[in-house]
C-alpha cells in the first residue's frame, strides 16, 4: 500500500512485494514491499540487526526472496534467472553493492589489482581497464597507495579504494553498507560529500546507515526497518522529526532530542559523545 | 627498517633446557619459535615480524639495485635456477663460488651484510650448523684429526658431508632470500603465473597472503581482549583452553569471512573464473636476457664444476 | 619439520614432486567440485587459517610447549582434500616468504605433512570415531589419537627421506653430500622429539579443538562425519567427500611404501659394508656417545638446539652402533611395510564403508 503510494510512473529500480527471507532458519525478513525509485538517493535507516544488510543483499542478487517478488529495472530477479550469464552480466555490471568490512571488500593483493577485478570479471579490454583505473585512482586521490597492499591502508584509505573499486564500472545503482562506520571525522565527512554529490545525478543510491548526522545530507527519502519489517519511510525531514519513531526504533537514545528544524540533534544530557555533533 | 642486521633469535631464560624448546629455521624471528615467552607476546611477535618482513622486502624492492631493475619473471626464474643449482653441485668449490654469486647480488641489491647475517646466515647456521657438527664425527672414513683426551677422529668424509649441508642450506636460503627481498609479493605472484603456475593457484595464492595478515591481527586481538580480562598469570592449562579456544574461533571467523568474501566478489560480477591483469613491462629489455644469461651461466659453471679435472677440492 | 633446502637430493625432492603433484592435482579437482565459485575464497582464507594455527604455540604438561602443525585439525574441520590444499598453500608460502623449509624440499614436507599426515589423521580419526554422535567423547579421543599418529607418520617418513640420502647420495670417497646421518640415527632422533613433544601438542590441539567444537558448535565437525552429518543437517553436511575414484592413487603410495623398503634393502647391503667396518672399530662407538650429547659444553649449544630439537633430538646416549644398525634398520623396514600396510587396511575398509555409504545414497535417491 504504502509501496504504491511513493510509485512515481517513472522507472523504479527496485520493487518488493511481500518479501520474506530467513537466514540459516532466522527470519531476516518478514513481507517487506518497497519500492525504489531509479535516479533517487535512498537511505536505509534501522538499528543494528534490523534487516539493512539483507535488503542491500538482495537489492545486490546476492541471496534471493524466499517467498515475495522482487524485480529490479522492471525484470525479476531469482537465482534462477541469475545463472543466466547475459543476465548476470548485465546486472552486475549495473549494480555495485560496497560492503561494510573493508577486510570483506578488498581481497586483492593491491589497490591496482583490486580495482581491476571487477572490469576483468565484466570482460573489458584490457587498454579500456588501465585507463579507467587510472582515472579513478585520481577521482579518489588514490594514485599514491595504486601498488600498496589493503592491510597497510587507514580506515579512510580503505573506504576510498573500497568506492573507486565498486565505482570503476560505472553502475547506474550503487548500495552501501554503513559506508561512515569506524571512520574517522574527517574520512567520515569525505564520503558523506561524495554521497551527496551524487544526489541529482541520476545514479541511484542505497545507502544503509543508523547515522543519523549523515541522512539528510545524502538522502531524498527513507526506509526505516525494524526486526525485518518497513515500519515507515518519508522524506529526511519528516522521518528525522519524529523523535518517536526514532526511539522505538531504537535509532535514537531515549535521553536524545529533536530538533524543532527537523534535524536530530544530538545531546547526550550525560556526556557529549566526541563526533556526534557533525550533523548540526 | 626495522629488521637490519637484527638476530634471528635473542637468547631468553629457557635457553639451555635440552629439548624443551623447539624452533625452525626462518627469515622471521617469530615464525616457529617455542619457549616459554608468553603466548600472546610470542604471537604478536610473529605478527609483527612477518608485517616488518613485509614493509622491508616492499621498501627494499622499491629501491634502487641491481635485481630491483630485473624483470620480475626473469628474476624469479633465474634465483629459482640458483637454489636448484645449490642442491646440485658435488663440488665444495662450486658451492662455494654461488654463496659468494649470492653474497655479491645480494650486496648490489642494495642488501648489507648485517641484513644477510641477522635475517639467514646466523639462523641457518645455528639450525643447519649444530644440527651438522656431530657428523663430523659420526660419519665413517679417513681419520684427519684425532680430538685429545675424548678418543675422538675427525673424519675427511665427515668433515666434507657437514660444509654440503651447511654450505647448501646456506646458499639455497640466501637466493631465496633475494627473491623475496627484491620483489613485492604481487610481482612474485605475477612472475609465478607467468612461469606456468595456474591462475587458480595465483589467485589462492594471492588472497592467502592477504588474509594472513587479517586472521594474524584477528587473532592478536583475541588474546588481547582475553588477556584483558583475566588478572594474574595464567596457568599451564588455562592458557591451553584459551589457545583451543582461540583456533575455533579464529576457524569460525574465517569460514564466516570466506563467505562474505565470496559474496563481495559475485558481487562485483565473479562466476569462478579467475582473470589477473598485467601491469608490468610487456617486453623484456636486452639487459634483462644478460642477466638470466648470466644466471644459467653460473648454474652450468657450479654443476659442471666437478668435471673440471685440474681445480677439484681437497679438503 | 619443515625440512629445508640442501638436506635433501635433487633426485629425492624431485621424487617427492612427482608422488605429490597426482594428489594437488586430485584435491583441486575436488574441491573445486565441492566448493564451485567459492574455490578461491574459502581456499584461501583457510590457508591463512592454517598458517595461522601453525604460529600458535600451546602450553603442554609440564611446563613445556609446542606448536602443532594442525595435521588432524585441518582435515576434521575441513575434510582431508581442502585440508591437503589449504597446509600445502599454507607451506608454500612459508617457504617462499618466510623462508621456512626450502623450495626445492617444499615437495617433501608437502608429502610429509600436507598429505600423509592430514590423511592418516583423518582416517584413524573416522575409524576410532566410528558412527558415534558428534558430541561424543570418543571424537575426542578419536582426534587425540589421529593427531598424535599422524605427526608421527609424518616425522617418520622426514626421518626416512633424511635417512636414505647417505645411502645414495656420498661420493666417490664416502663424503655425504646431503643430510649426512643414517637411518640408524635419524629414526630415532625423529621419533623421540615427535613421540614426545610435538606429538603431544598435535594431540592436545587435535582433541581439544574437537572438545571445544562439540560445545560451541558441532555442526563444524559434519565435514568429516557425513554419515552422522548426514542425519544432523547442516549445508556442510551435502558436501561429498567421496573419494573412490581415487583409490588408486592411495594403492600406489602403499604399494611405494611397501615397496621402497626392498630397494632400500638392497641398497642397504652394500652401504651397509662401506659403515659396518667403521662401526667395528673399537674407537667409533666410544666417540658417538660423546658426540650426541655434549659436543660442546650446553652453554653454547642450546641456541642451535633449539632450533635443531624439532627434528632433531639428541640421539639415544647409550646406543651402541653395531648393534643398532641391524636392529633399527629391521625396525625401519617393519615400520614402512607397516605404514604401507595401515594405508591398505584403510584402503580396504573405506571400501566396505564406502560400499555401504553408497547402498545407503542409493536406497534413497
Amino acid at each position: 500500500m504504502e509501496a504504491a503510494a511513493v510509485h512515481p510512473q517513472t522507472a523504479s529500480a527496485f520493487e518488493l512485494l511481500d518479501v520474506h527471507y530467513a537466514y540459516q532458519d532466522i527470519p531476516a525478513f518478514n513481507g517487506v514491499s518497497l519500492c525504489i525509485p531509479a535516479g533517487q538517493c535512498i537511505a536505509l535507516l534501522g538499528a543494528n540487526g534490523s534487516g539493512k544488510s539483507t535488503l542491500l543483499r538482495l537489492l545486490a542478487a546476492l541471496c534471493f526472496p524466499d517467498r515475495g517478488r522482487l524485480t529490479a529495472f522492471g525484470e525479476d530477479l531469482s537465482a534462477e534467472r541469475m545463472q543466466q550469464e547475459a543476465l548476470a552480466y548485465t546486472f552486475r555490471r549495473r549494480v555495485g553493492l560496497v560492503f561494510q568490512n573493508p577486510e570483506v571488500q578488498l581481497f586483492n593483493p593491491t589497490v591496482f589489482d583490486e580495482l581491476a577485478f571487477g572490469p576483468l570479471q565484466l570482460g573489458w579490454k584490457r587498454e579500456e581497464i588501465l585507463r579507467c583505473l587510472d582515472a579513478m585512482l585520481a577521482e579518489f586521490s588514490i594514485v599514491h597507495l595504486k601498488h600498496h597492499s589493503p592491510h597497510r591502508l587507514s580506515g579512510g584509505e580503505k573506504k576510498r579504494v573500497a568506492l573507486a573499486s565498486v565505482l570503476i564500472t560505472r553502475p547506474e545503482v550503487l548500495l552501501l553498507d554503513e559506508p561512515t562506520a569506524a571512520l574517522d571525522p574527517c574520512s567520515q565527512s569525505d564520503v558523506v560529500r561524495f554521497l551527496a554529490g551524487c544526489r541529482g545525478t541520476g545514479r541511484t543510491v542505497v545507502t544503509a546507515t543508523h547515522n543519523l548526522d549523515i541522512v539528510a545530507e545524502i538522502a531524498d527519502y527513507c526506509f526505516v526497518l525494524q526486526a525485518g519489517r518497513l515500519v515507515a519511510q518519508g522524506a529526511p525531514k519528516d522521518i528525522l522529526g519524529d523523535g518517536a519513531l526514532l526511539r522505538a526504533t531504537q535509532l535514537l537514545h531515549a535521553h536524545w532530542h529533536v530538533h524543532a528544524d527537523g534535524l536530530a540533534h544530538i545531546h547526550d544530557h550525560r556526556h557529549h559523545l566526541a563526533g556526534a555533533g557533525t550533523g548540526t | 627498517m626495522g629488521a637490519v642486521g637484527r638476530s634471528a633469535r635473542q637468547p631468553t631464560r629457557d635457553d639451555g633446557r635440552l629439548l624443551k624448546t623447539v624452533g625452525e629455521q626462518s627469515y622471521l624471528r617469530g615464525g616457529h619459535r617455542h619457549g616459554r615467552r608468553d603466548f600472546l607476546e610470542r604471537l604478536l611477535r610473529g605478527l609483527l615480524d612477518a608485517m616488518d618482513h613485509t614493509a622491508d622486502a616492499e621498501q627494499l624492492a622499491a629501491g634502487p639495485g641491481v635485481l630491483q631493475r630485473l624483470d620480475p619473471r626473469i628474476k624469479t626464474l633465474g634465483l629459482l635456477t640458483l637454489v636448484v643449482t645449490a642442491v646440485f653441485v658435488k663440488s665444495l668449490v662450486a658451492l662455494g663460488g654461488l654463496f659468494a654469486f649470492a653474497t655479491a647480488l645480494a650486496l648490489a641489491s642494495r642488501m648489507t651484510l648485517r641484513r644477510l647475517a641477522g635475517q639467514v646466515w646466523t639462523g641457518v647456521l645455528l639450525f643447519t650448523g649444530v644440527l651438522a657438527v656431530p657428523a663430523i664425527f659420526l660419519v665413517p672414513g679417513d681419520a684427519l684429526v684425532a680430538v685429545p683426551l675424548l678418543d675422538w677422529t675427525i673424519t675427511r668424509q665427515g668433515l666434507r658431508g657437514a660444509a654440503f649441508l651447511v654450505g647448501r642450506a646456506e646458499t639455497a636460503a640466501t637466493f631465496a632470500l633475494l627473491v623475496i627481498l627484491t620483489t613485492p609479493w604481487p610481482q612474485v605472484l605475477k612472475a609465478l603465473r607467468s612461469l606456468g603456475v595456474p591462475l587458480v593457484l595465483v589467485a589462492i595464492l594471492g588472497m592467502t597472503h592477504r588474509y594472513i595478515f587479517v586472521l594474524l591481527e584477528n587473532s592478536v586481538q583475541l588474546f588481547e581482549a582475553k588477556r584483558s580480562r583475566v588478572m594474574g598469570p595464567l596457568s599451564g592449562p588455562e592458557r591451553r583452553r584459551m589457545a583451543i579456544a582461540s583456533v575455533v574461533v579464529l576457524l569460525e571467523k574465517s569460514l564466516h569471512l570466506a563467505t562474505e568474501i565470496h559474496l563481495a566478489m559475485i558481487a562485483r560480477g565473479y562466476r569462478g573464473e579467475v582473470h589477473l591483469l598485467d601491469e608490468f613491462r610487456t617486453r623484456t629489455r636486452t639487459w634483462d636476457w644478460i642477466a638470466l644469461a648470466s644466471f644459467l651461466a653460473v648454474a652450468a659453471i657450479a654443476i659442471g664444476w666437478q668435471w673440471l679435472p685440474s681445480i677439484g677440492d681437497r679438503i | 619439520m619443515h625440512i629445508p633446502d640442501g638436506y635433501l637430493s635433487p633426485l629425492t625432492c624431485a621424487a617427492a614432486y612427482v608422488v605429490a603433484a597426482p594428489f594437488w592435482f586430485v584435491a583441486l579437482r575436488k574441491v573445486k567440485g565441492q566448493l564451485q565459485t567459492r574455490l578461491v575464497p574459502t581456499v584461501a582464507v583457510v590457508s591463512a587459517f592454517s598458517f595461522v594455527i601453525m604460529m600458535f604455540n600451546l602450553p603442554l604438561p609440564g611446563g613445556t610447549t609446542g606448536h602443532a602443525v594442525g595435521l588432524a585439525v585441518a582435515p576434521i574441520l575441513l575434510g582431508p582434500w581442502a585440508a591437503m590444499l589449504a597446509i600445502s598453500i599454507a607451506l608454500f608460502i612459508q617457504a617462499l616468504f618466510f623462508g621456512d623449509g626450502g623450495i626445492t624440499t617444499f615437495g617433501a614436507n608437502c608429502l610429509n605433512m600436507a598429505i600423509v599426515g592430514p590423511w592418516v589423521a583423518y582416517w584413524l580419526y573416522r575409524l576410532i570415531s566410528g558412527e558415534t554422535p558428534l558430541a561424543s567423547k570418543r571424537r575426542v579421543f578419536a582426534a587425540a589419537a589421529a593427531g598424535y599418529i599422524a605427526i608421527s607418520v609424518a616425522a617418520l617418513l622426514a626421518a626416512v627421506q633424511f635417512g636414505i640420502q647417505p645411502i645414495f647420495f656420498h661420493d666417490a670417497a664416502g663424503a655425504p653430500l646431503y643430510a649426512p646421518y643414517a637411518l640408524a640415527i635419524t629414526i630415532p632422533a625423529m621419533m623421540i622429539g615427535h613421540l614426545s613433544f610435538a606429538g603431544l601438542a598435535e594431540a592436545v590441539i587435535s582433541g581439544g579443538v574437537v572438545a571445544y567444537v562439540q560445545k560451541v558448535d558441532p555442526r563444524l565437525l559434519s565435514l568429516s562425519t557425513p554419515q552422522v552429518a548426514a542425519t544432523g543437517g547442516g549445508e556442510a553436511a551435502t558436501l561429498p567427500v567421496g573419494w573412490r575414484p581415487t583409490r588408486a592413487l592411495w594403492a600406489g603410495l602403499a604399494a611405494l611404501l611397501i615397496a621402497s623398503p626392498l630397494g632400500l634393502l638392497a641398497a642397504g647391503i652394500a652401504w651397509g659394508e662401506w659403515g659396518v667396518d667403521d662401526f667395528k672399530d673399537a674407537a667409533v662407538p666410544a666417540q658417538i656417545a660423546p658426540a650426541s650429547g655434549n659436543v660442546v659444553p650446553p652453554e653454547s649449544v642450546p641456541q642451535g638446539m633449539e632450533r635443531l630439537s624439532s627434528f632433531w633430538t639428541a640421539p639415544m646416549p647409550d646406543y651402541e652402533p653395531a648393534f643398532m644398525h641391524n636392529e633399527y634398520f629391521g625396525y625401519i623396514l617393519s615400520a614402512m611395510v607397516g605404514t604401507g600396510l595401515v594405508v591398505l587396511a584403510v584402503l580396504l575398509l573405506s571400501a566396505v564403508l564406502g560400499g555401504g555409504r553408497a547402498q545407503r545414497a542409493a536406497a534413497n535417491p
